[in-house]
Parts: C-alpha cells; sequence; structure tokens
C-alpha cells in the first residue's frame, strides 16, 4: 500500500471508530443497575461499537454479531503472552484482572486442543452421568444442615457449597478441604480491583494456591484418579505442561467450576421464589420443563458474562475491518438479550423454544465444564423443590455482587421455608462417606477408563 | 426429512439432543453430535427442527 492509501484507510478507521463509539466499562459502580438499559442501547445503535475504556477495545454485544465475530477462530487469539514470548496478547480479561496464564481458556490450538483432548473425558455428558448420586448425596446432606430451621442462605448454605464438593472430587483433591477454596475464589471475582479489601483477598487466594500446589505434589507422590492426575500426565505439543502450566489450569477448573454454577443456581431460585406459579408448573412437569429452564435462566442469567479476544490476523465483518492486536470483547450476556435472536429477551419463559444461547460461548473455547454445571443445577434445584417447594426469598437480605464485571453472581440469598425432617446424615459424615465412594469406586476417573455410576448407600 | 451434524462446527453443546434425543446420539468422550441414521422419522420432525434452531453454533442442517 502506498503512504497516501495507508493514511486513507487509517482514516477510514477512525472515522469508523468515532461512528460506532461507545465507552463501556462493565466495572462502573452503575454498570449492574444499568445493564438491561445499557444492551438495549448497544442493540439499537452499535452492536459493533468502539470503546476507548481500558485502552481501547471492541465492544461485540449483538446475537447474530457475537455469532459471525467469534465464528473467525483462526483471527481471534485468547492467548496470554506472560512472557512476552510470542506476540504479547493480553489474554481473556478486559480490562487486565490477573497476572498468570488462566491455563487453557487463554491459549491457542493447537495447545489448547490437546488441553481438551485429555480432559474431555471428565467432563464429557457420559462422565457426569457416573456422578450424578454423589452429587445428590451431597445436596440431601447439604440441605439437612437447614432443613429443620426452616430458613437457609441459598448462597452459603447450598449453591456455594455443592460445586465445591463436586469440584474437588472430580480434581482428586480431599473433599474435606472444600472450606480452603471457596471463600478466597469468590471473593477474588466479587471484590472490585480498586476495593481496599483486596489486599486481603490477594492473601487470601495466595494461600489456597499454596494448597493447589500441595495438592498437585500429593497426587504426583500418591497417584490417584481425577482432573490433576490427567493435567499432570497431558501430553501439550510434546511435552508435559510446567509447573506454572499445571496450577493455571487447575485454577481455571476451579474457578469455573465453583462460582458460575452458584450464580446460575442463585438467580433461578430468586426468580423462583417471586414466580410461585411458575415454580409449582415446573416442579409438577420436570420431565418437560426441567432442560428447558435450564437452558433459560442459563440465557437470562449469563454467569460469566463475556470473554476478550486479541485480534490475530485481519479480518472484516459486517463493513467493519478488525485489525491483528485489536482488542475485542466478547459478551455473551449481551447477545443473549438481543430481540433479534430471542423474542421477548428480557422475559424469562421457561418453556422456551429455539434457544440457542451463548451463556457457555461459542467454539472451541466452549466451557468445558457446561454438562457438570447442568447437572449440578438441576440437582440442587430439584432437591431444593422436593424438599422446600414453599420458600420465600427475604429481599431485604438479598446481596449481589458489588461488581458483576466479572460474573454476575450474588453473596447472599436468605430464604425460609416450612421445615422438614432431616434425611440420612449430616454433612460432615456424608463427606466422610462420599470421600471413601470415591476412592474406592474411583468416580474421578476417566469415562474411558470406566463408565460405572457411583453407588452412594 | 434428512438431518446432518456439521463437525467442524459442533462444539458439543448437547442442546440437539435435549431435543431429539432420538435421533442425535453424544460422543462418551467429548459430548459432540451426530445423526443416527439420515433419515427422521416423521414423529421426530418437530422435535428435530426445535434442535436444528436449539444449536448455538448452528451445525445442524436439514434437507428433503
Amino acid at each position: 500500500m502506498t503512504t497516501e492509501t495507508h493514511d486513507a484507510a487509517d482514516n477510514d478507521r477512525t472515522e469508523l471508530k468515532a461512528r460506532l463509539r461507545y465507552d463501556f466499562d462493565r466495572t462502573a459502580p452503575d454498570y449492574k443497575d444499568n445493564f438491561d438499559s445499557i444492551t438495549a442501547e448497544l442493540h439499537q445503535k452499535c452492536p459493533i461499537a468502539w470503546s476507548e475504556t481500558h485502552g481501547g477495545h471492541w465492544v461485540i454485544s449483538g446475537g447474530p454479531d457475537v455469532f459471525g465475530i467469534a465464528r473467525n477462530g483462526e483471527a481471534l487469539s485468547s492467548d496470554h503472552d506472560i512472557a512476552n514470548q510470542r506476540r504479547g496478547y493480553q489474554g481473556i480479561a478486559i480490562p487486565k484482572a490477573h497476572q498468570y496464564q488462566m491455563g487453557f481458556l487463554e491459549m491457542d490450538p493447537p495447545g489448547q486442543r490437546h488441553y481438551r483432548q485429555a480432559l474431555n473425558p471428565y467432563m464429557s455428558p457420559a462422565a457426569v452421568e457416573r456422578w450424578i448420586p454423589f452429587a445428590d448425596d451431597i445436596c440431601r446432606a447439604v440441605l439437612n444442615e437447614r432443613i429443620e430451621t426452616g430458613s437457609i442462605d441459598f448462597v452459603e448454605e447450598l449453591a456455594n457449597v455443592v460445586p465445591a464438593i463436586q469440584t474437588l472430587a472430580m480434581l482428586g483433591l480431599p473433599l474435606v478441604d472444600w472450606p480452603i477454596y471457596n471463600e478466597p475464589f469468590h471473593a477474588a471475582v466479587y471484590t472490585p480491583p480498586d476495593s481496599p479489601d483486596m489486599p486481603r483477598v490477594m492473601e487470601l487466594v495466595g494461600t489456597m494456591l499454596n494448597n493447589v500446589a500441595a495438592g498437585v505434589a500429593s497426587v504426583r507422590a500418591n497417584p490417584r484418579p481425577g482432573l490433576i492426575d490427567a493435567i499432570i500426565n497431558a501430553e501439550i505439543e510434546g511435552r508435559a505442561p510446567t509447573d506454572d502450566e499445571v496450577i493455571g489450569t487447575i485454577t481455571l477448573l476451579i474457578g469455573g467450576g465453583f462460582d458460575t454454577t452458584t450464580a446460575l443456581t442463585t438467580h433461578s431460585l430468586e426468580w423462583l421464589s417471586a414466580h410461585p406459579d411458575e415454580r409449582d408448573r415446573l416442579s409438577r412437569n420436570r420431565d418437560a420443563l426441567l432442560d428447558s429452564a435450564t437452558e433459560e435462566f442459563l440465557r437470562f442469567y449469563t454467569p460469566a458474562p463475556g470473554d476478550g479476544r486479541t485480534v490475530s490476523a485481519d479480518f472484516e465483518y459486517n463493513g467493519v475491518q478488525f485489525k491483528e492486536g485489536d482488542r475485542l470483547w466478547l459478551s455473551w450476556a449481551m447477545a443473549n438479550r438481543d430481540p433479534q435472536m430471542f423474542e421477548c429477551p428480557h422475559e424469562i419463559e421457561i418453556d422456551r423454544k429455539g434457544n440457542r444461547h451463548q451463556a457457555f460461548g461459542l467454539g472451541v473455547h466452549r466451557c468445558i465444564g457446561s454438562n457438570m454445571g447442568r447437572m449440578m443445577f438441576k440437582r440442587m434445584l430439584t432437591a431444593v423443590l422436593d424438599r422446600m417447594p414453599d420458600f420465600v426469598v427475604d429481599s431485604s437480605g438479598r446481596e449481589a455482587y458489588e461488581s458483576i464485571a466479572m460474573m454476575n453472581g450474588m453473596r447472599h440469598l436468605p430464604a425460609t421455608f416450612t421445615p422438614g425432617r432431616r434425611v440420612g446424615d449430616g454433612l460432615d459424615a456424608t463427606i466422610e462417606r462420599l470421600q471413601k465412594v470415591c476412592d474406592e469406586q474411583r468416580i474421578a476417573e476417566p469415562v474411558t477408563k470406566s463408565t460405572r455410576v457411583a453407588k452412594v448407600d | 426429512m434428512r438431518v446432518h451434524v456439521d463437525q467442524s462446527r459442533c462444539q458439543g453443546h448437547t442442546l440437539c439432543a435435549m431435543r431429539a434425543p432420538a435421533v442425535f446420539e453424544l460422543s462418551d468422550m467429548d459430548g459432540h453430535s451426530s445423526a443416527i441414521g439420515d433419515e427422521v422419522p416423521a414423529n421426530q420432525e418437530e422435535n428435530v427442527r426445535n434442535a436444528v434452531d436449539s444449536c448455538p453454533e448452528q451445525a445442524i442442517s436439514l434437507s428433503q
């Protein structure tokens, strides 16, 4: 290109960016309250927008646009080049949130694909089937702790607990340690980056990561089945993962396994409390409605609201030139509210058809834990509908995350219900028993080694 | 009606098998979908149309 045509092209892009300008900041204090209106505005004015915030990035909020752009897999990189050995790309967080490579979520193929191939047999629908009786038993015991009191905090006393224990079981870490991993992760996600509480939270996270490292060492010394075993023995582009890569991958799996399912479950329970007729309809027609209701809650609440990318090769979409090095935010959450894709997008319809939502992302980075997340959600919801069907949320005690920039989650959701009876043993005894079940039956083995469903007495 | 799942687009969202379990089977390894046979039974046609509309990757196509 001559200097003249180069200048002309640059001017076009500058003009385009000015025309598509919308300064977008998920970390702004008013973002949470204005999500619906910001979404509508972006959809109407510029479903492909240019924002000058956070170093300048494209914001893709239109459903068809996220779909159309996300499919350019070869032109979009998720790489987080920590040591600046490749092209210095900054990973999937916009604004930058963490100083380590978050496992294979922040890698590109072929390495990314090798991780997925190593871990898929632990997370496929067939693998998840095996865990259902185990998950049910955790739910039973967790609800036992509150069933006779007639009150519960759905976050602290259900939705935080079940995914934590389940994820540790899949990793091959001791179930009894679930509190060590739990709070640091949630706190790291709901605490705004500039909060005075951040140093304390980072210290908690540091302790937790030390425990992860100790857990890895323990699995190396005394091999046992599970995701950690899979990672340390994986061959990624011809070599074993480094210690940092192992920790990064485990951190990804814990981060993906904990908060997301918690957020989905909590929001859904709140909605069901506010819509008792729909709750009743769902409970009486689980075969017909549980699946579609789950997908609808996923669409509406989209716990993981989006992911960033770096453009790795120039491409054009809908008249917009994306250039190598551009940063880009794919807003799954906003795509999921696009009236072009979903009728009455801001309404929850538990029997919605054609629900091609993007809550688990699109393309090769589709959430590897999606089947697990769905299963845990359905088992928790089923347990609540069975044992505390008349629950009423106390909205004065309800507390959403201060910032929903990283996760659309809640910290507290207190509710009352007609007390019921304990069934079987309590949480501590159940954890002890399930640890033995897990170890003896080797449920954490991949589905390629065993298809035997967990047997829990 | 014939149905085909494009394996280069399927990412294992599993929504098709939720809608039409008699027509789509999922890999044990990674949950990716493939059609059980080419020809869709008449009583499954509506389920299959729902499945096509439910695929986030738009990986399923129909032909007559």
